[in-house]
């Protein structure tokens, strides 16, 4: 009897809190609804008229561009991550890869070069090999390499740069020593609890069907919000950065590198393109333009952004970070090297 | 992001591409043709995901109802730990509807004038030497053509020949214009610039696409620092804006 009552008490006062609170809700809610309402009714068509200018135009399709150039390649990479966590034993990739990290570490920036991949299907594949096991050096390491050197990065760069085949080394080398450098800095100074290793659906055998689908469903439209993410922040600096401020700094050799390296970093362009931004880029240094090229692909906002979402912020900001700095030194020993 | 809403994301976002790719050329003012077969999978892809999961949902329900039940009653189907279980997404995928709602209701624009004019003129393609042009007159060139001609070319080969180009028209801001074309790599996000400067007509409306023929105008020697592609037009007409605005095809004027 008394637990009834007790029950029916809770009920009751449960019932009054959720009264309260919708009345709380109206009268605050209420006119604070009418008000924007009536703004967004008087104001409303002005603003937008004046907001439709020439550059918010603009800012729009180069949003759309990004965006539509990079759900296919992300949709490929949550495919194939998915696959990976549903259907791939971790055994499997284990066998492959060396024991130690430290060797794991190159072979991983190997099967990098030889895959074609690009930033937004590594991040999320990335993810899924960690989730199976490998060891995150190995794993982050195949996320700089995959698309940063693969055949179609090198073809296009050799395109870019005609009759200048040191250029397409210089972009090999440097890159490669980026993501192995890399990797083996993350086994010397990462620290697990930075990465927030991404958890999936672990499944009995007869369900892989529907841990494939769950996995792929959460990791697209995941990776894809923060596409979006990345997208926002590229486009509005693809359309608002003044070119005359680069113009200005293209004199200094230790600038000019950093410029370009910062501006590959803001504009977020994907791996197969930039070889022909950076070849129009024609006022800078052959090392300048390579540091555009090393850096684009392993540090940029959308990458920040997917890196962020997968992995955790306290990732993604000191992991990019190093990275970039790796890949600015790196762009000038092999620039002075070979360029 | 609860299931049903997870799904009306995928199955829009799917129906927005298929929309831009395979029932309008709208993919080609923000990407290659090339990366068509790509798109159009993808949106299948998505579609097809997006259904499955709203079939499974409703199945889901007519069943014992999981879905609504206090989370710690659920059968642990999904031991994850980062705050997420299955019938609610990432909350994050909520801005996927942006992209998807813009493209199904208002595609943006090609890029246009805006782009053009803040740009600098594209480095031409620097060639040894051009073959001979084709005896047609007035003949068709590209704005690419014609420009690298007119920088790069010492056998002068523009030298009074009437040509056509097509583009659209960027104002200098000091009254006079350019026929422009944005050229892109991979996106429209690094789209490159190639204008030609156009003396003797008046400059029509920024952005109205426009097929100019007129002769060569020369600015400077061959390769020289200062030398700009630049043209004495005769003749300008409008022309409806092409649906891939980033493909720099010569085309023949109106009697051509």
């Amino acid at each position: 009897m008394r637990v009834d009552q007790a029950v029916e008490t809770t009920e009751r006062a449960g019932g009054l809190r959720l009264l309260l609170r919708g009345v709380g809700v109206a009268v605050v809610g209420g006119p604070l609804l009418l008000l924007v309402g009536t703004v967004a009714m008087v104001l409303g068509p002005d603003l937008l008229f004046r907001l439709d200018t020439p550059a918010l135009a603009a800012w729009r399709t180069v949003f759309a561009a990004i965006v539509v150039q990079g759900l296919p390649f992300l949709l490929f990479g949550t495919l194939i991550s998915a696959a990976i966590s549903a259907f791939v034993p971790a055994s499997t990739l284990n066998r492959l890869l060396p024991r130690r990290p430290l060797l794991a570490v190159p072979v991983a920036g190997a099967a990098g070069a030889v895959l074609p991949g690009c930033e937004c299907a590594s991040v999320p594949v990335a993810g899924s090999l960690m989730r199976r096991g490998v060891a995150p050096a190995a794993a982050l390491t195949f996320l700089l390499s995959a698309p940063a050197v693969n055949p179609v990065v090198l073809v296009a760069t050799a395109v870019a740069f005609p009759g200048n085949p040191q250029m397409v080394l210089g972009r090999l080398i440097a890159s490669l020593l980026v993501a192995v450098i890399t990797g083996w800095l993350w086994i010397g100074l990462g620290k697990q609890e930075w990465l927030r290793l991404p958890k999936g659906v672990d499944r009995e055998d007869a369900r892989k069907w529907a841990a494939f689908r769950d996995g792929l469903q959460h990791d697209f439209l995941h990776a894809g919000g923060f596409l979006i993410v990345g997208a926002m922040a590229a486009a509005t600096f693809n359309v608002a950065a003044p070119p005359a401020l680069l113009e200005s700094l293209s004199g200094n050799p230790w600038l000019s590198v950093l410029a370009l390296a910062g501006l590959a970093v803001l504009l977020a362009v994907c791996s197969e393109a930039d070889a022909f931004v950076a070849a129009s880029l024609t006022g800078f240094s052959p090392t300048a333009r390579l540091a555009f090229m090393v850096v684009g692909p392993v540090v940029d906002v959308k990458l920040i952004a997917l890196q962020a979402g997968t992995f955790g912020r306290a990732f993604a900001l000191r992991f990019s970070a190093a990275t970039f700095v790796v890949a600015v030194l790196s762009s000038f020993v092999v620039g002075w090297w070979l360029l | 992001m609860r299931t049903r809403f997870q799904a009306l994301c995928l199955v829009l976002t799917g129906v927005a591409l298929l929309r831009i790719c395979l029932f309008s050329d709208l993919y080609l003012r923000y990407v290659k043709a090339g990366l068509q077969p790509l798109l159009v999978a993808s949106g299948a892809v998505l579609v097809a995901l997006g259904t499955l999961t709203a079939a499974h949902e409703m199945r889901s329900r007519r069943r014992p109802r999981t879905g609504d039940m206090p989370h710690d009653e659920r059968p642990p189907a999904d031991g994850d730990g980062h705050g997420h279980d299955h019938t609610r997404g990432p909350r994050i995928g909520w801005l996927l509807y942006i992209p998807a709602i813009m493209l199904l209701l208002f595609a943006p624009p090609a890029l246009g004038a805006y782009t053009a004019a803040r740009d600098d003129a594209l480095a031409a393609s620097p060639a040894g030497s051009f073959p001979t042009l084709p005896e047609t007159e007035p003949l068709p060139l590209s704005v690419r053509a014609f420009s690298s001609r007119a920088v790069y070319d010492t056998g002068d080969s523009l030298r009074g020949r009437t040509v056509t180009l097509t583009g659209f028209v960027t104002p200098d801001g000091h009254g006079g214009w350019y026929l422009s074309r944005l050229l892109i790599r991979c996106c429209a996000a690094d789209a490159g610039v190639l204008k030609v400067a156009v003396y003797g007509a008046k400059p029509p409306p920024a952005d109205t696409w426009v097929t100019v023929e007129g002769v060569w105008h020369p600015t400077g020697p061959a390769g020289g620092e200062r030398t700009t592609p630049a043209l004495d037009a005769t003749a300008v007409s409008p022309i409806p804006e092409p649906a891939d605005p980033y493909t720099d095809t010569p085309r023949a004027g109106n009697n051509g």
